[in-house]
């Protein structure tokens, strides 16, 4: 097994899940296609017509037939001509005046996003108006003060088209110019221009691109428009000149319609739709904020192991050592197991872990970012989005048997007996609606209005939100505050278990001790049974009762938090617990893991810990240890230990 | 709050004056002589200079630029827009009678298109990747890429021509009708030219609610609404409240494009609003109609711009400043 760049693969994976192995997609090799129609019967327009469009070559409104395969118009003019020459007039204006506001938009976008200062203010206020103004009409009015010429139109398209390019390009031209080697680059004193064209341009090139085919795509229906209101060049018909003659002449009250109208008019939509189709198949392909939206959404519930799974020896002296047995255990989950479905089959990202939680009890489940913790949470909860799925497990909630939780099955407990305080909380806030608002519509579940925002007035000053801040939004509250609305929310319709996941990460150290007393406290108040979510082992270890630790999926320890850090059975876990200061007890000195986090897709059948485990023996990479059970309710699943205990 | 009201008011009014000021120069700027502009175009080559002369005199144009501009300014101000070459009327009277047709087919389309909009794209979002979205998706993207003139001449073809459902144009019923005889006549005038401009301005609508609400679904409030055990239904309100902000403003801003369809729309359907106008106008060279009537659309599209502006704020408790004024 090898340790890969973990964080890279999810992107590729998901891109080319998403894509296919094409890169443009169904939609974009439509667009492409379409085009590829309107450009050859353009180029081809002198070989394919076999009459001169602006020459009589037949009678006036003659029916298809003959070498007229789309009849003639009223002054007998062959159509299937005018069509193909149509198409040239049509697409050199829409190209070249897309060029034309591409590359004023680009320049505006380089010098309104990198400089920025009052050149921008200035600039993008210009943009702003030029984006108001109806363009039709704008060209419409520009056309018949400056003339009808081709190239006057095309100057006239390309002058007001050019703003939403400039725009959109500007939000990325700011975005890259934050980028490291970028600041890097302009700290070194490279200048302007040089910055600018070796770093900034390539990276914005894939949406200059997509504004390039997005120009195309308007400058060819402004021009239609311009021509079909009688403003086009006279001499150079293209298809919007065309359905002007037709019109004016009224074709539609004869029959000619059929041939002189629809031909032009689909030819025009065909050419619109394809720039349509390839610009949007471009910027789904190129979006980065898409791309980078996705994973951040996916990196905390990724991938985990390929093996058999292991129906590990779970029963018996289930970890409940601390707990008091003559009510039932708040939570209890067994064997459940969550895939996530990629271009290489199922990736394994929880594998057959149980746990439980009794009433005023606190587990904490530890382990590194990716090793399956919130994904566990969001199968047990019911609340996994596609591609994750839950393959097994069942969970009891306060003795009650919820089975295989389905979203709809739990969905009944959710907010009620189960609560949960997702991660980054502090987020979790719809920011529309007060605090106030948003605990009392969950209270409303379980009571009349009245009663609700009583409760929830009640609850967010037991949590320490005072009064006067209850009908704040959630942006004029701080971070701490913030989670403490989360809390109060979770706990409005008294939950028998509490499950928060990373609940003071991110927070600073004095608020992270007022938030974990908090926790501490309801949990003893209400009576609340606590599944406490952390990567930081020994933060955790301060306030649990037992310990979960987790790698790549599975469980590797667990049992009482007093013996577990007093002596540590699996080297993860050691490590785990000397990767962290800790503010009492003697100094030592801190050792990082080495090594990367496993690619969870492609693990050996062996420990997934030994590439990175410094006691690994010969047996590690070939034989996946079980939770072994060690009789004084902690488990472990390391070969070590097994080996020692029977030896 | 009321600062940010006042700036964003002059900022506004800086734009009208800047608009204002463009359409004054257009015609000074473009080539040939102001009389050209003034005259049917027959009549040019045919005056004598005297009367050049006195025409240029008429209309003000002997004097200083500077002067010419107060003049237009206080004409501006005072309603008094020059006089219509075509019709020999106060161009203000000619634009009173055509305003209300496009006000009434654009503020129409405006809100048809937000609606059917919004509605097609939230459902695409909350299938998205399924057969429904992208189906939805494809069929959107066509039909904007109709042109808005040939979709009209299409439907005119088929429902006026052929199946003689729709009278084929003007706004109004040729003979005298009143009550609610004149209503059904004037919503059956109105049904085509509204069908084409809402169908050719649906496709951005659709698009932005779809793409607002996949980025809300990301949002971990939604993930929290769900684990609060709300219905499905509260849960999709919670994400549809925040993605209905960048719809209004669409909505809004998008008015200018709607606008311009509203132009080559009524041409199509001879219906007698101010798109027409300008399209008569720009054919007859009547110069002082075409200013007034792009004088009057910038003023919409400006008030437009300055509702969302104002409106923003109280729908988004997050921003106190626009979400233009941030981009």
């Amino acid at each position: 097994m090898t340790a890969v760049d973990a964080p890279a693969l999810p992107e590729a994976r998901a891109r080319r899940a998403r894509h296919g192995r094409q890169g443009l997609g169904a939609l974009g090799w439509t667009g492409v296609a379409m085009l590829a129609v309107v450009v050859l019967g353009a180029v081809f327009a002198p070989a394919l017509a076999r009459h001169d469009p602006d020459v009589t070559s037949g009678l006036p409104f003659a029916s298809p037939g003959g070498s007229h395969p789309l009849g003639t118009d009223d002054l007998g003019r062959d159509l299937f001509a005018q069509l193909l020459f149509g198409a040239r007039v049509s697409l050199f204006i829409g190209v070249a005046a897309a060029v034309i506001a591409v590359t004023v938009g680009v320049t505006v976008a380089l010098i309104a996003g990198y400089y920025r200062g009052a050149v921008e203010t200035v600039l993008m206020r210009t943009v702003d108006l030029m984006l108001a103004f109806p363009f039709i009409v704008l060209v419409v009015v520009f056309a018949a003060f400056f003339g009808r010429g081709l190239f006057t139109t095309i100057v006239v398209i390309g002058g007001v088209i050019w703003a939403r390019p400039a725009r959109v390009l500007r939000a990325q031209v700011i975005k890259v110019r934050e980028f490291d080697h970028v600041l890097a680059a302009a700290s070194m004193g490279a200048s302007g221009a040089r910055v600018i064209s070796r770093h900034v341009l390539p990276r914005i090139a894939p949406l200059v691109a997509v504004q390039f085919v997005r120009a195309a795509n308007v400058a060819v229906l402004i021009e239609a428009s311009l021509a079909f209101l009688g403003l086009g060049d006279p001499g150079r018909e293209s298809w919007g000149t065309t359905l002007y003659f037709a019109q004016a002449r009224n074709a539609f009250l004869t029959d000619s319609w059929a041939w002189w109208v629809l031909p032009p008019g689909l030819g025009l939509t065909m050419a619109i739709l394809g720039f349509a189709f390839l610009g949007y198949a471009i910027e789904e392909w190129a979006d980065p904020r898409l791309e980078r939206a996705r994973v951040r959404r996916r990196a905390t519930r990724r991938p985990s192991p390929k093996r058999p799974p292991n129906p590990a020896r779970r029963q018996g002296g289930d970890m409940a050592t601390a707990a008091d047995r003559t009510e039932p255990l708040a939570l209890e989950v067994r064997g459940l197991s969550v895939h996530y479905a990629s271009a290489d089959g199922p990736v394994r990202a929880v594998q057959d872990v149980s746990l439980s939680v009794a009433r005023t009890q606190v587990v904490g489940l530890v382990g590194e970012s990716g090793s399956g913790k919130t994904t566990l949470v969001m199968g047990l909860l019911g609340l996994l989005r596609p591609p994750g799925r839950l393959r097994s497990g069942t969970v009891h909630l306060n003795g009650r048997d919820l089975g295989f939780p389905r979203r709809s099955e739990i969905a009944a407990a959710r907010g009620r007996d189960i609560a949960l305080v997702p991660q980054s909380a502090m987020n979790a806030l719809n920011p529309a609606y007060t605090v106030l608002a948003q605990v009392a519509e969950a209270a409303a579940l379980t009571m009349d209005g009245r009663a609700a925002t009583a409760k929830a007035r009640d609850l967010l000053s037991s949590v320490g939100i005072t009064a006067d801040r209850h009908r704040a939004f959630p942006h004029e509250l701080s971070g701490g505050m913030r989670q403490r609305a989360v809390i109060a929310m979770a706990l409005v319709n008294d939950p028998v278990v509490l499950v928060a996941d990373e609940p003071v990460t991110g927070l600073d150290v004095v608020t992270q001790a007022r938030i974990l007393r908090l926790l501490l406290e309801v949990r003893e108040r209400y009576r609340i049974g606590m599944l406490l979510i952390s990567h930081d082992l020994p933060l955790v270890a301060r306030v649990a009762d037992e310990l979960v630790v987790m790698y790549a999926g599975r469980v590797v320890e667990s049992g009482p938090t007093a013996l577990i850090t007093a002596e540590p059975a699996h080297p993860y876990t050691r490590l785990l617990l000397d990767a962290f200061p800790t503010l009492r007890g003697p100094r030592r000195a801190l050792v990082a893991i080495g090594g990367e986090p496993p690619d969870l897709a492609h693990l050996s059948r062996g420990c997934s810990f030994e590439p990175r485990c410094p006691v690994a023996v010969a047996e590690c990479p070939q034989r996946l240890p079980d939770l072994y059970d060690q009789g004084d309710g902690r488990r472990a699943a390391c070969l070590l230990r097994e080996l020692r205990e029977r030896s | 709050m009321a600062r940010h009201a006042a700036r964003t008011v002059a900022q506004y009014a800086l734009v009208l004056f800047a608009a204002i000021t463009v359409n004054f120069l257009l015609p000074r700027l473009a080539p040939g002589d102001a009389v050209d502009y003034l005259l049917p175009p027959e009549q040019v080559g045919t005056i004598s200079a005297d009367q050049r002369a006195q025409l240029l005199g008429q209309f003000g144009l002997d004097k200083p630029a500077t002067t010419q501009f107060v003049d237009y300014l206080a004409g501006i101000a005072t309603g008094d827009l020059l006089v219509s070459v075509r019709y020999g009327r106060p161009v203000r009277e000619v634009l009173a009678e055509r305003v209300g047709w496009t006000a009434l087919l654009v503020g129409g389309s405006v809100v048809l298109s937000t609606v059917i909009g919004a509605w097609l794209g939230f459902r695409s979002a909350w299938s998205r990747g399924t057969v429904r979205d992208t189906g939805t998706l494809s069929g959107v993207m066509v039909l904007d890429s109709i042109p808005p003139f040939f979709l009209g001449i299409v439907l005119l073809v088929v429902f006026s021509v052929n199946l003689d459902w729709f009278p084929a144009f003007g706004a109004l019923p040729t003979v005298d009708a009143s009550g609610l005889a004149l209503v059904t006549e004037v919503l059956q005038r109105l049904t085509l030219p509204l069908v084409t401009l809402t169908a050719s301005s649906v496709g951005p609508m659709y698009l932005v609610a779809r793409s607002a609400l996949v980025g809300e679904l990301q949002e971990d409030y939604v993930l929290m609404a769900e684990a609060k055990g709300l219905r499905p239904s509260r849960v999709r309100h919670h994400a549809q409240r925040n993605a209905l902000l960048p719809v209004s403003t669409v909505s809004l801003i998008g008015l200018g494009t709607l606008v311009g369809g509203a132009t080559v729309v009524e041409t199509v359907f001879s219906y007698p609003g101010l798109g027409r106008l300008i399209y008569e106008s720009v054919l007859a060279r009547d110069y002082p109609v075409l200013q007034g009537a792009f004088l009057l659309l910038i003023v919409g599209v400006i008030l437009a711009n300055l509702v969302n502006d104002l409106l923003y704020p109280l729908l988004d408790p997050r921003v106190r400043r626009a979400p233009r004024a941030r981009s």
